[in-house]
């Protein structure tokens, strides 16, 4: 068992109802095949850099979780075919930093505002 | 009054960091330390976009280390950092 991070990017055009449903599918996929979820971030609606499959905005959502190798291939099976994501990341970790949050929700939304 | 003159002269040619000669360069300039190793370093990561947006030219390409002066090891994990940075549309 070893610590991992996984970032979703998911389209901008997408309801809120179906993105709690994305949220809620990864969260069974890794509790499905015995991980364990140590915590969900939300950084919310987030512009891109540059563009991305021709949309310049998308939501972004962070799992931190301990696993083995058969959640990572069922993720990653899962996440390529997904059409309403647009990218998606995993890193390993030997030591999982939960203090510092880099994005909160809130403060990306008052910007905009 | 021409020994004065002199002697200003020569003082100002002792302190290494007053030769503005592109050729010449002072000791000085190369003696820097790495500002990504010691106590009070930030955290490299991808996350942290605001630490590696400065090793970044105005073009996105990861600057060199000859000028960031950043340590080799810390240079390998930047490189790495910025892009993951990258792919995640951080950057």
């Amino acid at each position: 068992m070893s610590f991992y991070e996984h970032t979703i990017i998911a389209k901008q055009d997408i309801s809120t109802p179906e993105l709690e449903k994305i949220e809620k599918k990864y969260k069974d996929i890794i509790t499905n095949t015995e991980g364990k979820i140590i915590k969900i971030e939300k950084w919310g609606l987030m512009s891109f850099e540059k563009k991305i499959k021709a949309y310049n905005k998308g939501f972004y959502i962070h799992y931190k979780f301990e696993a083995e190798n058969e959640t990572l291939d069922e993720i990653k099976r899962n996440s390529v075919i997904d059409n309403s994501l647009l990218r998606h990341l995993t890193v390993r970790y030997k030591k999982l930093d939960l203090e510092a949050e880099y994005f909160n929700e809130k403060e990306s939304n008052e910007k905009k505002k | 009054m021409k020994r004065k003159n002199n002697k200003k002269y020569n003082k100002r040619n002792d302190n290494p960091l007053n030769k503005l000669s592109l050729f010449q360069k002072s000791d000085s300039r190369f003696s820097k330390t790495c500002p990504l190793s010691g106590k009070d370093a930030p955290i490299i990561d991808y996350k942290n976009v605001k630490v590696l947006k400065r090793y970044v030219s105005d073009t996105n390409k990861i600057m060199s280390s000859k000028i960031t002066s950043v340590s080799q090891s810390k240079q390998r994990k930047l490189t790495s950092e910025i892009k993951k940075a990258k792919i995640l549309g951080l950057m």
